[in-house]
């Protein structure tokens, strides 16, 4: 699949979205026109990119997008750090409020060396602890940031 | 007369011991921010927002301007010295600015590109100075069809001046115009797209959704990279240009200052469009354009200038309608409005001091931002010793906290994460995410214009005809479309349009 292909049903899927919960909102009339009548008009303007894209991704793609088309490993291999850090980041928020900053962040930071950057344990230890003791005292410290406390009460 | 006494009170508000401390501070984390890759402006300004609450609101804006206008300035050192541009608008700056570096010269180009930058930024601010007053008279007389004549124009510029072809942004506008309509209806009080989570009912946050496009996609982009970089060292007394480059860059900065400060009036990726304009116009005036690649002192002068003149003119639209013209801007809007002060054509007659106060800091910020860029260059290099393995953990620590401040909400966080993972997919796809944001700030405005203006004329379109304004507006927005259209499909492109798209 082409990258504007890939795009083209992102703008038809969002354009489907948005046009089957617009028509659910009042549309009025001309002259006092109903919160309903702006998301539909970009809905439909969605789905004509998507399509658009569809077609032209599709033509460019048969004529040139040979170096375009990765192999399936390849892509694999490329997004397995993204994927990674995505996962850990969405372990932090779920934890974040109940853990409090402190634990949250140092756990965060010692997965990500760990993990993502290949640190030796010790290393991803010692850094995890100084970068989350550091970054707690500079933020709630320094600039006054409300952190949430969660098991330390700090 | 009226500028001069009014500038004269600016510094007064300027000079005051806490505003220069606070000028210095933005200044000095908008280098860092621009020296180090992965955090721009942006990320900058939001994580500084909660640090601004106890402040005042001409001292949150003197330090938020200071780290956007630093940034520019920090950008260009990581450009020159490592071939990795500290920020999207030095990546033009690489190409012969490294070069330079590879034959000895990376300090004659940082001299250039600083001198250069506080030229185009001190030039920029004096039309700012003189041009967003007046601006903002003009735009007292804009009612609600007016300002739907200037949004739609807006439009139809961020589609042609963006870093994708006009049929590739469109799409991204009507993404981000559709997220914009997320919540409670301002006329109606209907609920749009919120399935019943109390926290879409204000809308979907500004910050989370750039922070995440902008900060968290590209160290997900960053990450798929090799972490491996070359610095190489300059000393100080190599930082001294000869007669011939300090001859050479006369010209281009000039250029530059000029090129960056119309390009900056315009939305979207402004500062990053300014300078690879600067650099195509620089090649086309050159009496050798081949040399140019190999390390010319003309491809770091003008760009450098030009996208520094574009952060002082971006803030014309942003402080005299209301419209700002890229996210670090937008989110300055957000950090005033936290202070109870509205951008728009009533800011400066109804707060003079914050603006004239802004204005003189700004003058103040060029001369600070020049010393801490050239004698002490080496002590933001350190900075670049540090891994990037362990520099994106604390990148994207810095992302989640600067979110989670404003509001203190772990939905927000969530928001952030998602549009992060977007944005990855859509850098992926070679689309810009810059006009989704911008056009889910405005969006909500240009609805409630659109809204208005039918209710007043009882539905009839024949009111966006009515007033000179409004018909030479959509007049312009029109002819920008057709252009566009034509410009979208004709098979060849301007060499600026096709470095650009390389560039991405």
């Amino acid at each position: 699949m082409t990258k504007d292909r890939a795009a083209s049903i992102l703008f038809f899927l969002t354009g489907i979205y948005g046009f089957y919960f617009s028509v659910q909102l009042p549309m009025g009339r001309w002259n006092e026109p109903g919160p309903g009548v702006f998301p539909i008009t970009l809905s439909i303007l969605l789905l004509i990119s998507g399509i658009a894209w569809f077609i032209v991704g599709k033509r460019g793609g048969a004529e040139k997008n040979q170096a375009e088309k990765a192999s399936r490993r390849d892509v694999v291999k490329a997004l397995a750090t993204p994927l990674k850090i995505v996962g850990i980041t969405a372990l932090l928020i779920v934890v974040f409020n109940r853990a409090g900053y402190l634990v949250a962040s140092t756990l965060y930071i010692f997965i990500l060396l760990f993990w993502v950057s290949r640190y030796r344990i010790v290393v991803s230890l010692l850094l995890a602890l100084s970068i989350g003791i550091g970054s707690w005292y500079f933020f709630q410290k320094i600039l006054s940031v409300q952190l949430p406390k969660g098991l330390l009460f700090m | 007369m009226d500028v001069f006494s009014n500038l004269a009170q600016g510094f007064q508000t300027a000079l005051s011991l806490q505003n220069v401390y606070l000028c210095f501070i933005g200044c000095l984390w908008g280098t860092m921010v621009g020296v180090l890759p992965g955090i721009g402006p942006l990320a900058g300004i939001t994580l500084l927002i909660p640090a601004t609450f106890g402040l005042d609101a001409t001292g949150a804006i003197i330090m938020l301007a200071g780290i956007y206008y630093g940034a520019m300035y920090g950008g260009s050192t990581t450009s020159i010295l490592m071939n990795v541009p500290g920020e999207s608008a030095s990546v033009v700056t690489c190409i012969d600015g490294y070069q330079m570096t590879l034959k000895g010269r990376g300090g004659a180009a940082l001299f250039i590109s600083a001198w250069g930058s506080f030229l185009g930024g001190t030039l920029s601010i004096i039309g700012l100075m003189l041009l967003a007053p007046t601006l903002a008279d003009f735009a007292m007389k804009f009612g609600p069809p007016e300002m739907f004549a200037v949004l739609l124009v807006a439009f139809v510029l961020l589609g042609s001046l963006g870093s994708g072809s006009f049929f590739r942004t469109m799409p991204m506008v009507f993404i981000g115009l559709l997220v914009g309509t997320i919540g409670m209806d301002p006329l109606t009080g209907s609920l749009r797209f919120t399935h019943n989570v109390p926290d879409l009912y204000d809308g979907i946050g500004l910050l989370p959704v750039a922070m995440g496009a902008m900060g968290v996609g590209e160290i997900l982009i960053a990450t798929e990279e090799s972490l491996l970089r070359i610095i190489h060292k300059v000393k100080l007394r190599e930082l001294l240009p000869t007669r011939d480059e300090l001859r050479a860059s006369w010209g281009p900065i000039f250029r530059g200052s000029g090129i960056g400060f119309v390009i900056g009036l315009l939305p979207g990726s402004a500062h990053v469009l300014s300078s690879f304009v600067s650099y195509m116009a620089e090649k086309r005036l050159a009496k050798r354009p081949e040399e140019f690649g190999s390390g010319r002192i003309e491809g770091v002068a003008g760009p450098e200038t030009a996208n520094n003149a574009a952060s002082g003119s971006a803030m014309i639209p942003f402080l005299s309608l209301g419209i700002p013209t890229g996210p670090a801007p937008a989110v300055m809007m957000i950090a005033l409005l936290i202070h109870g002060i509205a951008p728009g054509p009533l800011f400066i007659s109804k707060n003079p001091h914050v603006f004239w106060g802004l204005i003189a800091s700004m003058y103040l910020g060029n001369v600070m931002l020049i010393i801490l860029n050239l004698p002490l260059v080496g002590i933001f290099i350190s900075l670049l010793r540090i891994p990037f393995r362990i520099l994106f953990p604390v990148i994207l620590l810095i992302c989640l906290v600067g979110t989670y401040s404003v509001n203190t909400s772990t939905f927000e966080l969530a928001v952030l994460l998602l549009f992060g993972v977007l944005g990855y997919f859509i850098r992926k796809m070679k689309y810009d995410m810059a006009p989704l944001i911008l056009a889910m700030i405005i969006g909500p405005t240009m609805e409630l214009s659109l809204r208005q203006a039918l209710m007043r004329s009882d539905g009839s379109f024949s009111i966006f005809w009515e007033s000179p304004i409004t018909m030479i507006l959509i007049g312009v927005s029109l002819l920008l479309l057709v252009w566009n259209v034509y410009r979208g499909i004709r098979p060849t492109k301007a060499s600026w349009e096709k470095a650009l798209e390389e560039g991405k």
